[in-house]
């Protein structure tokens, strides 16, 4: 099943989010979170990016949603050092977050593949919030 | 030119500098970002200096990427991965050196403008880091055959150059593109902190190897 | 082909939780399956065409399923909005 791992400047946007994913998946899903800095502040770590794609990798691949610029950047790098083998499968979403997040999550519960996930999370910014 | 020793010095006197200038950097991207640079640079640098303090030993490859990578652990905002990526991109073209002449250290500063761009996706011009150090970079290279002293004073002076022009571009780049015309007329922070950072490693240099 | 109309009696209407159990259980069958209100068709396999559908407690709205298994499919479907 893939994993989904939600990397934003905040924490509480992150714990929030992940609050609301899980009311509908229900720990089926392999979500984590990397947000904010170690000492707190509002923020992204490559480091701990990394350290959480292993955490939750489990071959079916990571797919990753991310808030601002900067967390994109942060995200690519921590990418670029992970092994080869993870490398390949791990993805970012162009997706808008919390939204993502729950479109992510619930696919990646249905058992879809890693490429099917992701397009069906940026799928989301082609629907109107307001019907 | 500069062995692992000394960069420990340069890197520890990079510190100073940017603890000393947290709050103009900080109030510079108060007008054009989220008004954080300062602290996180800050933040950032005493990371550096505690994590290679006991480096002495080390190569000189090895005290920068341990440099880039604690910077993006710790800075917390772009400038993290931007920084961290240009250190380490410079530690892997040093490698196991633990001397470094003039020619490595245009080499390093050459692999940290490509991996800053690369890494931002940036170019000169869109009000970035990119801006004071490429024509650092250039101008460093162009004025090599005049001797290091010149071309490591041209460096400088293009990168203030480079800097003090962000203020007359909109931003393309970041929390300050968000702003578009509003970021016209304030100097980009990230290409602030760039030319200090230059300008505390060329004063280094020239104080304590009689250039 | 099969379609049925089904009201949907959940007092949440078919939003978060039983939006997202409706789409897992859909997905367990073959059959294309689609959701119809007021006009508008979606695929119910896909929970954010679900969840933009926008189906209230109360209103009506028409499942349809093409395939192998098309009759378990209305029928456990229908079962989860009543």
């Amino acid at each position: 099943m893939v994993g989904i791992l939600l990397v934003s400047h905040s924490s509480k946007i992150a714990q929030g989010t992940l609050e609301l994913v899980e009311q509908m998946t229900k720990g089926k899903v392999r979500i984590d979170i990397a947000a904010g800095t170690a000492d707190n502040r509002l923020g992204t770590d490559a480091g701990m990016i990394k350290q959480k794609i292993e955490k939750i990798h489990s071959g079916d691949g990571v797919l990753v949603l991310v808030d601002l610029g900067s967390a994109v950047m942060s995200t690519e790098l921590a990418i670029e050092k992970l092994d080869e083998s993870l490398r390949s499968t791990t993805l970012i979403a162009d997706a808008p977050f919390v939204e993502g997040a729950v479109v992510a999550a619930l696919e990646a519960s249905f058992g879809k593949s890693l490429e099917e996930v992701k397009k069906l999370t940026e799928d989301v910014k082609k629907y109107s919030k307001l019907g | 030119m500069v062995n692992s020793r000394e960069l420990i010095q340069i890197l520890t006197e990079i510190n100073k500098k940017l603890a000393e200038n947290k709050e103009y950097l900080t109030q510079l991207d108060s007008a054009i970002g989220d008004a954080d640079h300062g602290i996180n640079m800050s933040k950032g640098f005493k990371a550096v200096v505690d994590r290679i303090s006991q480096m002495q030993d080390k190569d000189c490859g090895s005290i920068l990427k341990t440099t880039g990578m604690t910077l993006v652990s710790t800075v917390g905002g772009a400038s993290g991965p931007l920084y961290g990526t240009a250190f380490m991109r410079a530690g892997q073209v040093v490698g196991s050196k633990t001397e470094l002449n003039f020619d490595d250290f245009v080499s390093l500063l050459e692999a940290a403008l490509e991996g800053i761009k690369l890494r931002g996706k940036a170019q000169k011009g869109e009000k970035t880091i990119v801006d004071s150090l490429e024509p650092a970079v250039e101008a460093i290279k162009e004025h090599k055959k005049q001797g290091e002293a010149i071309a490591l004073k041209r460096a400088v002076e293009a990168a203030k150059e480079g800097m003090e022009y962000t203020k007359k571009i909109i931003a393309r780049k970041g929390r300050a593109s968000y702003l578009g015309e509003r970021s016209l007329g304030h100097q980009d922070p990230g290409a602030t902190s760039c030319y200090l950072m230059l300008k505390t490693m060329v004063d280094w240099i020239t104080e304590n190897k009689g250039l | 082909m099969i379609q049925r109309n089904v009201k949907i009696s959940n007092k949440l209407g078919l939003h978060a939780r039983p939006a997202a159990e409706f789409v897992e259980k859909a997905n367990t069958f073959k059959s294309r399956i689609s959701v119809e209100k007021d006009g508008k068709k979606v695929n119910a396999k896909s929970i954010i065409e679900i969840l933009t559908l926008g189906a209230k407690y109360g209103c009506s709205i028409k499942i349809t399923a093409e395939g192998e298994d098309e009759a378990e499919a209305v029928e456990a479907l229908a079962k989860l909005l009543s």
